[in-house]
């Protein structure tokens, strides 16, 4: 048995570990273009300020290929032969498979504006734009060598999320002071983050009428946007971008429906699509670009498996989505590497209630359920500031927001499929917190009760 | 108020003083230098006069307060949002400040010995020695045994070990302080978890066998027995005391970061290691909600891969945690809380 998994991403990490526990003796190849070690994407923006290292990143140590029994391939897939069950690279003998197994992730979703391929101009999502940006916009580190796997592959396409760009800022002889960040959401504030890291005051383009809407009410990105300013962050909302302006020596100007910007880096940061271009649509896809799969994650191929962020799933609506998530693509791999491998009855993906939790500069974020419905709302502004934010429906809850405290979201997750009543759920709160020790409790005074 | 906020850890990587570039290792020479002076010359015993301290060991002792106290403002200054670190760093430093310093040094003024409440056996090698306890007056000798016997271990068995070495002790005290801007060097590889173990289980049982030794020799044993267990006596504090805990534990802050001795050699860690693994104490981890980023195994001073359990969604509990509370504090996801709810357990794997 030939098992080939493309990406060693999570979802293709997950997928090879789950094959191998299944099959200890089948051949598993994982293809990669953009490194040799599988690392952390959500730990870019740490190496970025400096808070981590590079090797830090990775989470299995370095021999993990070796004990695991993997062969790793470090090139660039260009195309599946799915008659001749052959995998196709760029620059290497095409690769025989007897299941194959998708998980090339996410791309960055590109600025579509004219200007947007000026030097200084780029996204933040793999590797390679890690090294860009680090170029543009850091001092050098003296001990934390980056590893050599941030050579792009010189069998690399020119369009390949994977291509190593040269920067302005080696051009200009001088690293970036003007930087401007374009796209509310988590990316952009997190590359906004590391910038203040690193000395910067950005200026921080959100098109919306506030920060990250699909997550946080305007009250809730109202304090966001306190947080970002009290930072020195120009952060402006309901800004349109329409075109990006310099010569050849990289970008100078951003031009937007409230005024033109100054700036001298422009990083675009308005949101991820599945990194499928490469199969030609011999996978079917969804409009969106994800490889569509059923419950067991496979693809309409036969032999074929998809996982991660490159997946569109069935949701329990019935409808197909993908979701670039950290945990879904870990346990869909997981999955989709034991579905693939083993004889018996396939495991169905069950995805169960949503939940989330980020870190909004120094605010702590966690969401579960849906938040439509009727809202149970608490603020404090004591010796802790936090917001809680409860959906109910009919009284039962269906949906929290949380900010500036932590929470297990899987106790709110049980309480929503309990079904529980919202004056319940409030009167039990201190079961679901998780905030370190010392912090001192969240208390919501009697006549404050829904 | 964020009383959980990581920002100030975001350019660690990028200050060559605290990456081993050209400053870190002179930072690194100069203590070594330092101690071996302290140690082994009696050179700082005229600068002690001239300041009217007693001997060099209270100008050590002072130098001690001095790193403690400006280390915990640097610290706080980075982590100060993080309540924890706030009570912890307060009860520690005080602690060692009036009963690691202040105290012995007045003590002789009320005719009582220069002793440290605060220190007990087996860290403190000699203090169950007959010959030891017989010079001291009842309460204290009660107190180093009940302390090192008694208190140490039940308070591990409750809150873990982290009550002495991140509450109370002064090596523990140091490296939290002076010793923090290194605290990303520990080494976190299995390699060094493997010389972790068979080094620091060495330690306790070099200690207690010398302990024993000395015990007997004090007491039943002949001149012949004596003899050996005073070598022993000297050998173990000229290993362990001089140049385990000072030279190497202290001077290799800026290489190895700040928890070599407590890490690999301190018996007292060994013991409570053991008490902790059997007691209430754990690390818990939020199900699925780790990113897998390696922030806590970053700053982890005792090089546990933590991050290692957090992707697994294992709530864990190792002998080495001394519960310095930083990987809770600065993972960005809130995976993983500190805390002393587990039933006890007999579980010593
Ligand atoms: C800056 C940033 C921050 C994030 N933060 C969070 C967060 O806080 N929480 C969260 O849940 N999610 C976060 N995400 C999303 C998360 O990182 C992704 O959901 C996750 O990495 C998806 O894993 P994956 O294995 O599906 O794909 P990827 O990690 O994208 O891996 C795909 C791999 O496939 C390989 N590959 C792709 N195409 C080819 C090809 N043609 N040939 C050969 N190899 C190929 C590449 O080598 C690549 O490594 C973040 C993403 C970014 C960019
Ligand atoms: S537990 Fe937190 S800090 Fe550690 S790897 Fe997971 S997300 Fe990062």
């Amino acid at each position: 048995m030939r098992i080939v998994v493309v990406g060693n991403g999570v979802a293709g990490m997950e997928a090879a570990q789950a094959a191998r526990r299944q099959l200890p003796t089948a051949a598993i190849s994982v293809v990669s273009e953009e490194s040799d070690h599988f690392f952390s994407r959500t730990a870019l923006m740490y190496v970025l300020s400096g808070q981590l290292s590079h090797a830090a990143t990775e989470p299995l140590e370095r021999d993990a290929y070796a004990r695991l029994g993997l062969v790793r391939v470090r090139a660039r897939a260009i195309g599946l032969d799915p008659a001749r069950r052959l995998l196709l690279l760029a620059g290497a003998d095409p690769l025989p498979y007897d299941r194959l197994i998708l998980a090339p992730g996410s791309r960055a979703r590109p600025a579509p504006w004219p200007g947007s391929d000026l030097p200084g101009v780029g996204s933040f999502v793999t590797l390679q734009d890690l090294a860009w940006l680090e170029e543009e916009i850091a001092p050098p580190k003296t001990t934390d060598r980056p590893p050599n796997e941030w050579a792009h592959l010189t069998s690399g396409a020119s369009d390949s999320p994977y291509r190593r760009r040269r920067s302005a800022a080696q051009a200009r002889g001088r690293r970036a002071e003007r930087p401007v960040v374009i796209g509310g959401g988590l990316i952009g504030v997190e590359v906004v983050e590391a910038m203040l890291a690193l000395g910067r005051r950005p200026t921080f383009l959100i098109r919306d009428d506030w920060f990250w809407p699909i997550a946080l009410d305007a009250q809730e990105a109202g304090w966001v946007a306190d947080e970002l300013r009290a930072h020195g962050v120009d952060a402006r909302t309901g800004t349109e971008v329409s075109a990006l302006e310099g010569g050849p020596g990289g970008v100078e100007r951003v031009v937007t429906n409230k005024g033109t910007i100054e700036a001298d880096l422009v990083v675009v940061a308005i949101g991820v699509v599945p990194n499928t271009a490469w199969l030609g649509g011999v996978v079917p896809t969804d409009r969106g670009g994800g490889l569509l799969v059923d419950a067991s994650l496979r693809t309409a191929v036969d032999d074929v498996w998809a996982c991660g962020d490159a997946a569109s799933v069935p949701m329990p609506d019935g409808s197909h989505r993908t979701e670039p998530l950290w945990y879904t693509a870990r346990a869909q791999g997981r999955l989709a590497g034991r579905n693939a491998s083993s004889p018996g009855a396939p495991a169905p993906y069950a995805r169960g209630t949503w939940y989330n939790s980020a870190k909004l500069m120094d605010i702590e974020y966690t969401t579960a359920g849906q938040l439509d419905g009727d809202m149970w709302r608490f603020e404090e502004a004591g010796a802790v500031r936090s917001s809680t934010r409860i959906a109910h429906r009919e009284g039962r809850v269906v949906g929290f927001n949380f900010l500036g405290r932590r929470w297990d979201h899987s106790v709110c997750a049980r309480w929503i499929e309990e079904g529980r009543p919202v004056r319940y759920v409030v009167d039990h709160l201190r079961q679901a917190a998780f905030d370190t020790e010392f912090v001192l409790p969240l208390v919501v005074p009697n006549d404050r009760r829904p | 108020m964020h009383l959980q906020a990581q920002a100030g850890l975001m350019t660690t990587y990028r200050e060559p003083w605290r990456n081993r570039g050209v400053t870190g290792v002179l930072i690194s020479v100069a203590l070594i230098a330092f101690y071996c002076v302290l140690y082994w010359t009696e050179w700082l015993s005229p600068v002690a006069e001239a300041l009217g301290l007693r001997n060099k060991w209270f100008l050590y002792g002072g130098l001690y307060s001095i790193g403690m106290i400006g280390g915990a403002a640097y610290m706080l200054r980075r982590h100060g949002t993080s309540r924890y670190h706030q009570v912890r760093l307060a009860v520690n430093v005080s602690i060692q400040v009036i009963l690691g310093f202040a105290l012995p040094y007045v003590m002789p003024w009320f005719e009582q010995p220069e002793y440290y409440f605060s220190y007990f056996w087996p860290l403190k090698y000699d203090a169950l020695y007959p010959h030891t306890l017989q010079a001291l007056p009842g309460y204290m000798a009660v107190w180093a045994v009940f302390g090192a016997l008694v208190l140490a271990p039940a308070a591990s068995l409750l809150f873990g070990k982290r009550w002495y070495c991140s509450w109370v002790c002064g090596c523990g005290a140091l490296a939290n302080t002076f010793g923090d801007p290194w605290r990303h060097l520990t080494p976190t590889s299995t390699a060094s978890w493997r010389f972790e173990k068979v080094a620091i289980h060495a330690s306790l049982v070099i200690a207690v066998v010398t302990t024993l030794m000395v015990v007997l020799g004090q007491t039943v044993g002949g001149t012949a027995v004596a003899g050996i267990a005073d070598e022993m006596k000297q050998g173990y504090g000229f290993v362990f005391g001089s140049i385990l805990a000072g030279v190497v534990g202290t001077g290799l802050y800026p290489i190895l970061g700040p928890r070599v001795w407590c890490r690999n050699f301190c018996p007292m860690a060994a013991l409570l290691g053991l008490t902790q693994k059997a007691g209430r104490f754990r690390i818990r981890v939020k199900p699925d909600m780790c990113i897998s980023c390696g922030n806590c195994t970053t700053y982890c001073e005792m090089g546990i891969d933590v991050r290692a359990y957090a992707q697994n969604n294992e709530s864990f509990t190792r002998a080495s945690c001394v519960g310095c509370g930083m990987c809770a504090h600065v993972c960005p996801r809130g995976v993983l809380k500190l805390e002393a709810g587990q039933p006890l357990s007999v579980d010593l794997g």
